[in-house]
């Protein structure tokens, strides 16, 4: 939790700098690719970092999105989202990373009319065994929202 | 059945690359790229005008190239050329081998042969390429010759355009000049013919058809004098009138093709002396002739016209 | 007088300066095509979608306005040819002038109208939605991912396409060749094979790849710098398109000029 926005963002490079190949960040700024599926977004990570066969990649995806019982959105793009389903997308995108870091950047921007971060941690327990580790960033007055987190 | 875009791609590449692949192997074989090849070795005293890849020329079509040229012992150069399987039949034990240089197009060596049933050339025998350099100054004397008809058209051109009162008829007539000029204008076929192979005859064969049509011409504009004789005044048939400079002009053309003539002469003289293969010529000559005679007749007959109106017994309407 | 000095001699260091920066950029891109990690399965995916929009899609288009086009200009210029009393010169013109000339800039045309704005657009839009910052965030390399794809596509399909092209452009030549001057297919064949040198089509071949090269890296390096707003698309696509121009008029001069020398 930070005080101010030049805090926060001095932290993110801190941590985007300790861990450059780790880093899986999941935050508005760095949004899924608007000209491909969201299947593709996800499967993207692997097929350029590991080498992994489109096939084998894509459908590794397609099973991670059914996984947080959102199947149905694999072919959909970007704009046709809702904020839940496209933070969804974002965090498996990240989760592909190896030994993935993710690293989420204010889940409130992501989702607006969240009213706790409930909805965050339920989607993080069903993927937990893709990622190494999970870091919330945000700042201080929204600490309510997160309750005993 | 929907294909997948992964099959399409492929079938796009695979099919294209096979067309593509398959034009160039065409090419090739077309080329003789894949044939055997025979080598012939030619001499000559001089080098100059040989080249390698210059093409080495059977009636018109290329048959092979020069492959290298070579500088022997003695001084004389040797010409390889190489001619695939296909076209070694032309090359007989009597085939005479020339070096044209014609001032349009590339140099090229003709093989002339006039018996295809003797014994094939060996490959061991190194016959003399013969030089036609003469060509070229046959060229030189056609130039001028040209140049000068070319000026005579421009001649009867600007007259045409000087009458600024045309009377009807006369105006009428003398825009057949025009079309004169345009015929005498092929000046371009007439220099293609030093390229001495049977193509450019053909071209002058069509210049010397072209002629033939300025004769008539020359002839209908003879008809139209003969009828507008009444209408027209002395500033036509006076001594700087319009017809008696037609009748100069034609003089003069006939002169200047005259001159012509005696270049084609030339021409003739080359060429029985290097081979027989350019009979075409004399045809040549004789359609000259011909065209000469016409364009003559037709004059005279011009003269005989004006003669007639030279009385100035007509007056001015 | 000297403010106008000073404004030519900036005009021109500019341009020698993004001359430059282009040239080092296309090296740069160049390398990475002949390096073996580029190629992840992520990238020959991309290759593999951009030859589909590119050549696949567009090939029924493609061929029909070959067909068209070729066949009309062929027909015309070979009635020039007869009208001038050029006919010698036929095979010379149709594999010096239409093959190795006009099918290449056709098919350049075409694919930059088509593709090359399109590419620009696309980058330039990726740009202003950070989305190329998210491969950055994600280690993805912006050259190997979206440039080099991108870049042997323009090479395969200019090559494969302008190929076409002058096939199709080849067999109409038969059909008018037989019309106009009443040539059998035999004479047509033997003309062809006279005119054609090998090193005529390797120049063109390899200026087609130089195109595809460059049709698709200016756009590009045109749509990346976009700024983050959505008003710096229409001009980065606009200088693209402009540089794209300059670029094909550049090649083919010098390419006239290969064949002048």
């Amino acid at each position: 939790m930070f005080d101010s926005e030049q805090a926060l963002n001095q932290s993110l490079h801190q941590f985007l700098h300790d861990y450059p190949l780790q880093v899986a960040p999941v935050s508005v700024d760095v949004p899924l690719i608007s000209n491909q599926d969201i299947y593709m977004n996800i499967a993207l990570i692997k097929q350029y970092h590991e080498d992994m066969p489109k096939r084998q990649a894509q459908r590794l995806a397609v099973e991670y999105l059914e996984r947080v019982d959102l199947g149905q959105i694999a072919y959909k793009r970007n704009p046709a989202l809702n904020p839940e389903e496209r933070f969804c997308g974002m965090l498996l995108r990240a989760a592909m990373v190896k030994d993935a870091m993710i690293l989420i950047d204010q889940p409130f921007k992501i989702i607006p009319h969240l009213k706790d971060i409930q909805f965050v941690t339920t989607a993080l327990k069903k993927i937990d065994d893709l990622y190494l580790s999970c870091h919330i960033y945000d700042y201080q007055w929204m600490k309510e929202k997160y309750g005993e987190l | 059945m929907t294909l997948s875009r992964e099959f399409k791609v492929g079938l796009f590449i695979g099919c294209t690359a096979i067309i593509i692949v398959l034009a160039l192997l065409y090419l090739a074989a077309g080329k003789g790229v894949f044939e055997n090849m025979h080598a012939f070795t030619l001499s000559s005293k001089s080098g100059d005008g040989f080249t390698e890849g210059m093409p080495v020329v059977f009636s018109g079509f290329n048959i092979g190239k020069v492959q290298s040229l070579e500088l022997n012992d003695k001084g004389v150069v040797l010409i390889k050329i190489k001619i695939p399987d296909r076209h070694v039949k032309w090359i007989r034990s009597d085939s005479a081998f020339i070096l044209y240089r014609p001032l349009i197009g590339s140099a090229r060596i003709v093989v002339n042969t006039t018996n295809l049933n003797n014994p094939p050339l060996d490959e061991k025998k190194i016959p003399e390429v013969i030089i036609v350099n003469d060509i070229n100054d046959a060229i030189a004397r056609i130039e001028p010759a040209l140049e000068r008809v070319t000026q005579i058209a421009d001649n009867v051109e600007r007259l045409t355009s000087n009458l600024s009162d045309p009377k009807g008829d006369l105006h009428r007539i003398l825009s057949n000049a025009g079309k004169i000029t345009t015929n005498l204008a092929s000046k371009k076929s007439l220099v293609e013919m030093v390229v001495s192979d049977e193509e450019s005859v053909k071209a002058l064969n069509e210049s010397l058809k072209k002629l033939k049509d300025i004769t008539t011409t020359v002839d209908r504009i003879l008809t139209k004098v003969d009828k507008m004789a009444d209408k027209t005044d002395s500033e036509i048939y006076g001594k700087d009138g319009a017809l008696p400079q037609v009748n100069v002009i034609l003089k003069d053309i006939v002169g200047k093709l005259q001159k012509l003539d005696k270049t084609i002469d030339n021409i003739n003289k080359i060429s029985s002396d290097t081979s027989e293969g350019t009979k075409d010529l004399h045809i040549l000559r004789s359609d000259i002739d011909d065209t000469l005679k016409t364009v003559e007749d037709a004059v005279k007959k011009l003269d005989a016209i004006i003669g007639l109106k030279k009385v100035p017994e007509f007056k001015v309407p | 007088m000297m403010s106008f000095g000073e404004n030519l001699g900036r005009r021109v260091i500019q341009m020698l300066t993004a001359f430059a920066d282009t040239i080092v950029f296309a090296g740069k891109v160049f390398i990475r095509i002949f390096r073996r990690k580029t190629y992840s399965s992520a990238m020959r995916e991309v290759l593999l979608n951009q030859i589909y929009f590119t050549s696949v899609q567009i090939l029924p288009v493609f061929l029909m306005v070959s067909i068209i086009f070729g066949s009309l200009l062929i027909g015309i210029v070979f009635q020039l040819l007869k009208e001038f009393g050029l006919t010698g010169f036929f095979g010379h013109v149709l594999m010096g002038l239409i093959v190795t000339e006009l099918s290449p800039l056709l098919t350049v045309l075409l694919i930059t109208l088509r593709s090359a704005a399109a590419i620009n657009t696309e980058m330039a839009v990726m740009k202003v939605n950070r989305e190329i910052k998210t491969l950055e965030m994600f280690r993805i390399d912006v050259i190997n991912y979206l440039l080099v794809p991108r870049v042997i596509n323009g090479i395969i399909s200019i090559v494969l396409l302008s190929s076409l092209c002058s096939i199709v452009l080849l067999v109409s030549g038969t059909l008018f060749s037989w019309l106009i001057f009443g040539m059998s297919i035999d004479v047509y064949k033997n003309i062809l094979l006279n005119a054609t040198n090998f090193s005529d089509i390797l120049i063109a071949l390899f200026k087609c790849a130089i195109y595809g090269f460059f049709i698709t890296l200016i756009p590009i390096r045109f749509g990346l710098r976009a700024s983050h707003e959505f008003t710096s698309i229409p001009i980065v696509v606009s200088q693209g398109m402009v540089n794209v121009f300059a670029a094909i008029l550049i090649i083919e001069v010098l390419s006239l000029l290969t064949k002048l020398l």
